[in-house]
């Protein structure tokens, strides 16, 4: 870890000040950004730690009108919320499955929607695109974990954050506060699939820094489901969040969100087309997630990859209909 | 007369918690790296980056220069090859840690990076580049048995099957290294985390030119081995050089990267093998192709066949050099790799042949062998634990919905016993001490407790009534801890000094009561006169006065032996749509001889299952062919069992009295080598489906399925 | 307990590094953010206008285990390392130095976090407990990991210690299945979870009978 200067603002406009700088990066939980500066993947000048800044944590509102969580918001606190348990499952369920007690007591929610990357290639400082030579190190290399959906670029990672997949299904936005004020964002396009070794994965300009989350009405259902290899702490190797709103038991709209599969959440829309109109049933949801995978192009490595997005996606449709089938 | 185990003994093969285990859960355990003292500089180790590389210049000047700076050495040279990633090229010591690790840092070197190859089938490709000279596969004489091609020819069924398992590390918790302080000029003091002192002393000692009775190892605690922390290594060395050049003590312990990456690693395993039998089970032949890789330094073999009587065989192994660090014995090195091979292709032929796994093993086992009988008994047990009739079913008729369950079954086998050499001094002074002496350690086994024990049970004290100190080296010569050989070495001269101690102690204190001492004996923390109670313990000690006793123990025939069996048996769900296994039940069946603390033996035998459970689920060193680094050098995507993932295991001592008569063996290694091998083949009896490589992951699951199911279509 | 205070070591440029606050006239202040040092900076900061940042070495003070215990970080160490280097405190260990393993597992107002991934900067003013505060009478957690030999190199045993205590504190009956979710941060290699498991519920039992 490279030395840095450090500042503890108390306010949002002095975080956004502080963090309005070139190589400056903003410190939660840590979980994330102290791996990164160890392994030297990150040396930034300057880190602006924003746990002192009341304001960003805490959760208000309800599932009636929505809810809003602050960005500081802890996890054991998301977890410990009732309306997050009882209206927003896929959101409570995936964040109960994120690292370790030890973790949740330390990350915040948004933290875990900004962390960077977890792709070995990018940890090891080959950079985000893992681009060496003109060669792909992942096409190349053990791409186990890596991307199944728009493998075509050089943007192979899998994006980490397994809070992003529900809450792009719930439909939250994000409050940003900024140099230049404040803005609201769907949480989706915090991300973007980087086109260059120049590009972050990040949309955020300098000196922004997410606020809040904010929930709409939990209606219709919700569920997460993910796949990891160990019970014990691990990362999902893949994770659906979906969002269903029926209509006389048929599927008005719906959400399905897919972690580990792309640079990106996966929004699928495939899977979403599939079920529009259709009643929600066994049938209706193993037809989504068979579609969920028309368009997987997988690695070298990975190809087990697209029958697990499979299987997973039809699973948390199978958990928003109250059938877990695979329990027996 | 011969020294003997106590017939009837009230200590030994009780449940004795350690003697040290309080101060280790309340973190008052001073380990190795916990040790600070006056005016310790940090010391961090600058490694190679590249899998191979020339170093063309080293310029150390640059870190000499930095804040809290107060030594810098080169380890490696100018024109060095670097033959790994994680090679030791430099060190720095500062004041603080985090100046030593900018120090290393801006050491300045030049490398002339060279090709690598750090995955067998990059090194085993035609025309990869030559690592070695004489080329990257050594191909080892054919051992040859019979004429196993003829059998197999004859053969009613064979079966052909290819098996891999990966290279993994060991993680010890602790890492590698030790803390140095200079007393004197020729005078050195280590704190070290080994499981050898007086190894890493005599190494110390050469390496400065000082007598080794000038050397002091200290290892009160340490953090875990496993078989990779034998000596100083060139980390310890170097402590030790920056200790003297900077006058200060130095601690110098590896990051968790370089631990993983040089600090030894078991070696893969990759087989095809051939195995005939004829239709009622008997095994006819076995013909097996093997590679494995330990690194840039060989040593990859181990045993096959294994357990069975296998009438002809033909075996030929290669080792396979990659640019990766070398590898050191692991917890029974060679066994868990080769018991992986020979059980999975004894299940395959098992299916084949349509006969139950379990009477398979049981048709094969040697004759005339002891372990034979052994094995019986022990299969019957661990079948009956596990419920194998009642609940297993067939291969693949687990039933069709996505969770199938499954039932596997692994046999193997240890040497241990002990040296012969070893010594235990026992003292007894007149306040009522007894303090025994030897130059061991304890790695977490439990030998400081068991120690005591035996001391306990011969002076009828409780084990907390003994000063067990161990983990100095220059104490008397004990026992280096691997191969499962500590406490057969050191109980048999334990016993001796206690004994010897306590006829000591009736000697001369027998005349002052009036007796002779034939008439003394002790039990319950009193001194008996012709079996009746008389004095307390520490009263009879009184009468030595200024007095004191202190006998050498050395080691007697009878009260050691060697030579273990054992059985696993594991039961799995596999969810078929994910690929993911979880482990619901192990049973463990093990002999050891006579067992001293059976707290402590149970802790080995649990510890045993789960270290095999993240063998045969979780473990794998993951290789970047492209840039040749270590992709998971960390605690996290090197994946190892947590708490969920534990499954209930169920223990069973197999300790009948003849097993007793044996006198003590050794349990460190045997209960960790079938696990991997029961999980594979209960993973297997569960799906229908070999997954021919370890860890069983949802990927090798899912692969495994794909590939059985193309198969069919191709059939279809 | 001796200390080990790295301006000992009389590095050269250390009077340049120990220059902490740039462009401040805060130094004293905001070195020391407890107690009333803290108000005086946040008086300061009203006065100054501007969030002020740290920089090289920087003075701090933490409560340990009920003591205050004052010494020179950088920004950049870590409550691990800051704990076993400079206040000699080596109960947590450093194992996986990555949020993984939970060796080195500490108690910061309440919750168990991870000391090797918690800035000591960030640790002011917080109540920090390690292992070595824990009751290791009868009632304890350690005696109950002795008494089941939930240990064995022992390497990993004070963070599961210190986890499973900060579980109890929370959830004094916990199940089986409560007290693997709540211990699933720790790693230990040499395979002691059955006793540790055993060793909580017993804990469990034991803070009640208190």
């Amino acid at each position: 870890m490279n030395a840095f200067d450090f500042a503890a603002p108390t306010t949002v406009e002095d975080a956004v000040k502080l963090l309005g700088v070139p190589d400056a990066e903003a410190l939660s939980g840590g979980t994330d950004l102290l791996g990164r500066l160890k392994d030297y993947a990150s040396s930034p000048k300057r880190v602006v730690y924003l746990k002192d800044v009341k304001a960003l944590a805490g959760i208000s509102g309800d599932a009636t009108d929505g809810l809003t969580i602050g960005a500081g918001t802890r996890l054991a606190d998301v977890l410990a919320d009732k309306a997050v348990k009882e209206s927003y499952p896929a959101l409570w369920q995936a964040t109960l499955e994120v690292g370790t007690p030890q973790i949740r007591n330390m990350a915040t929610v948004g933290g875990n929607l900004l962390q960077r990357p977890r792709c070995w290639y990018y940890r090891a400082g080959n950079g985000l695109l893992a681009v060496k030579d003109g060669k792909s190190l992942v096409r190349e290399g053990d791409n186990r974990y890596h991307a199944i959906f728009e493998t075509d670029g050089d943007a192979l990672f899998v994006n980490p954050s397994s809070l992003a997949v529900p809450l792009i299904a719930l439909g939250a936005k994000a409050v940003v506060a900024g140099p230049r004020g404040e803005r609201t964002i769907a949480v989706e396009d915090l991300y973007q699939i980087p086109k260059s070794g120049k590009d972050s994965e990040l949309t955020l300009a300098p000196g922004e820094v997410v606020t809040k989350l904010v929930l709409p009405p939990a209606k219709g259902l919700n569920a997460s489901y993910e796949a990891r290899q160990k019970q014990a702490h691990d990362w999902p190797i893949v994770l659906a969040s979906v969002n269903l709103n029926l209509d006389d038991h048929k599927v008005a709209s719906s959400r399905i969100v897919v972690y580990g599969v792309a640079p990106i959440p996966w929004r699928s829309k495939a899977a979403e087309e599939a079920l529009a109109g259709k009643l929600l049933n066994p049938e209706s949801a193993a037809a989504a997630a068979a579609a969920s995978i028309a368009a997987a192009k997988p690695l070298s490595m990975n190809a087990y990859k697209v029958g697990l997005t499979q299987t997973v996606v039809k699973r948390a449709l199978m958990v928003a209909m109250g059938n877990r089938y695979w329990e027996g | 007369m011969d020294l003997t185990w106590p017939e009837k003994p009230t200590l030994i093969g009780t449940k004795v918690p350690r003697l040290d285990g309080l101060a280790k859960a309340s973190g008052r355990a001073k380990y190795p790296s916990d040790q600070l003292p006056e005016g310790t500089l940090f010391a961090v180790m600058l490694y190679s980056p590249h899998a191979h590389a020339k170093i063309k210049t080293l310029d150390v000047k640059p870190a000499q220069g930095m804040p809290g700076v107060k030594g810098v050495v080169a380890i490696a040279k100018e024109g060095a090859t670097l033959r790994y990633q994680g090679d030791d090229v430099a060190a720095v010591a500062a004041v603080t840690e985090e100046q030593a690790r900018d120090a290393a840092r801006a050491i300045k070197v030049e490398y002339e990076v060279l090709p690598h190859v750090v995955t067998e089938p990059q090194a085993m490709a035609p025309g990869a580049p030559e690592i070695v000279k004489g080329g990257n596969v050594r191909k080892g004489r054919s051992q040859d048995k019979g004429k196993a091609d003829e059998e197999l020819a004859k053969a009613d069924v064979v079966v052909e099957g290819k098996y891999a398992l990966p290279v993994i590390t060991h993680v010890c918790l602790e890492p590698h290294g030790l803390t140095a302080k200079w007393e004197a000029a020729d005078k050195l003091t280590v704190w070290s985390s080994t499981q050898a002192v007086q190894v890493v002393a005599g190494e110390l000692a050469e390496a400065f030119q000082i007598p080794v009775a000038n050397v002091t190892v200290l290892t009160d605690y340490m953090g875990g081995g496993f078989g990779s922390k034998f000596g100083a290594d060139v980390w310890g060395r170097t402590a030790a050089e920056l200790a003297k050049s900077t006058g200060k003590p130095v601690k110098l312990f590896l990051d968790r990267i370089q631990e993983h990456l040089a600090a030894g690693n078991r070696p893969s395993a990759t087989g095809t093998l051939k195995l005939g039998a004829s239709k009622d089970g008997k095994l006819v032949g076995l013909i097996a192709e093997t590679h494995g890789t330990g690194g840039s330094r060989g040593g990859s073999n181990f045993p096959l066949p294994y357990v069975y009587d296998v009438p002809a065989s033909s075996r030929s192994h290669s080792d396979v050099f990659v640019n990766g660090g070398g590898a050191r014995a692991m917890r029974a090195p060679g066994h868990p790799q080769g018991c992986a091979l020979m059980e999975a292709a004894m299940d395959d032929l098992a299916e084949k042949l349509g006969i139950d796994p379990v009477q398979l093993r049981l048709m094969n086992l040697p004759p005339n062998d002891p372990r034979t009988p052994i094995y019986e008994a022990e299969v019957k047990i661990g079948a009956e634990l596990i419920g194998w009739t009642a609940n297993r079913k067939p291969r693949g008729k687990n039933g069709d919905g996505p969770i199938r369950k499954g039932y596997g079954v692994a046999l193997h086998q240890w040497g241990g016993g002990g040296t012969r050499d070893k010594k235990v001094s026992c003292t007894i002074t007149a306040d009522g001490t007894v303090e025994l002496k030897s130059a061991t350690q304890d790695l977490g086994t439990g030998i400081r407790t068991v120690l005591a024990i035996i001391a306990a049970e011969v002076l009828g004290l409780k084990p907390t009534d003994v000063v067990s100190n161990i983990g100095n080296s220059t104490f008397p010569p004990g026992q280096a801890s691997g191969g499962s050989t500590t406490t057969a070495s050191m109980a048999p001269p334990c016993l001796d000094a206690a004994t010897k101690a306590r006829d000591a102690l009736f000697a001369k204190i027998a005349p002052a009561l009036g007796a002779t001492p034939a008439d003394l004996s002790l039990k319950g923390g009193r001194l008996l006169i012709e079996g009746k109670p008389s004095i307390s313990w520490k009263d009879a000690c009184r009468k030595l006065g200024t007095a004191s006793i202190s006998e050498m123990g050395a080691t007697p025939e009878g009260l050691a032996s060697t030579g273990v069996g054992g059985c696993q048996f594991a039961e799995v769900v596999v969810d078929v749509e994910t690929g993911v296994v979880r482990v619901k039940k192990i049973v463990a069946v093990q002999d050891s001889g006579l067992i001293i603390d059976r707290l402590t033996w149970d802790s080995q035998v649990y510890g045993g299952g789960i270290m095999g459970l993240n063998y045969g689920l979780f473990e794998e060193r993951i290789m970047d062919p492209t840039t040749g680094v270590m992709l998971n050098p960390d605690m996290e995507l090197y994946k190892l069992a947590g708490a969920t993932d534990v499954p209930e295991i169920v223990l069973h001592a197999y300790e009948p009295d003849d097993q007793k008569a044996r006198g003590v063996i050794g349990i460190g290694e045997p209960p960790t080598i079938g696990t991997a091998a029961a999980i594979g083949n209960a993973v297997s009896n569960a799906i229908g489906v070999r997954v021919p490589e370890w860890p069983m992951s949802p990927r090798n699951v899912l692969n495994a399925l794909a590939a059985a199911s193309k198969d069919q279509e191709g059939k279809a | 307990m001796r200390k080990h205070d790295p301006k000992n070591g009389e590095e050269p440029g250390g009077a340049s590094r120990r220059d902490f606050l740039r462009g401040s006239g805060l130094a004293a202040a905001s070195a020391v953010l407890t107690g009333a040092a803290t108000t005086a900076l946040d008086e300061a900061r009203a006065a100054d206008d501007g969030p002020k940042v740290l920089s090289g070495e920087v003075e701090i003070t933490l409560k340990v285990n009920g003591e205050d215990r004052k010494t020179t970080v950088e920004p950049r160490s870590t409550l691990l390392d800051t704990l076993r280097n400079r206040l000699d405190v080596t109960g947590p260990k450093r194992v996986c130095d990555r949020a993984s393993c939970g060796a080195c597992t500490a108690i910061v107002d309440g919750d168990p976090v991870y000391s090797c991934t918690t800035l000591a900067v960030t640790c002011q003013g917080k109540t920090i407990e390690t292992v070595e505060s824990f009751d290791v009478g009868e009632q304890g957690v350690p005696h109950a990991f002795h008494q089941n030999d939930g240990l064995m190199c022992g390497y990993c045993t004070p963070g599961f210690v210190t986890a499973c205590k900060a579980l109890l504190d929370k959830n004094p009956n916990p199940t089986l299945d409560e007290v693997r979710r709540g211990l699933d941060g720790n790693i230990c290699r040499c395979g002691t979870y059955i006793g540790v498991l055993q060793a909580a519920l017993d804990a469990a039992k034991a803070m009640k009978g208190a």
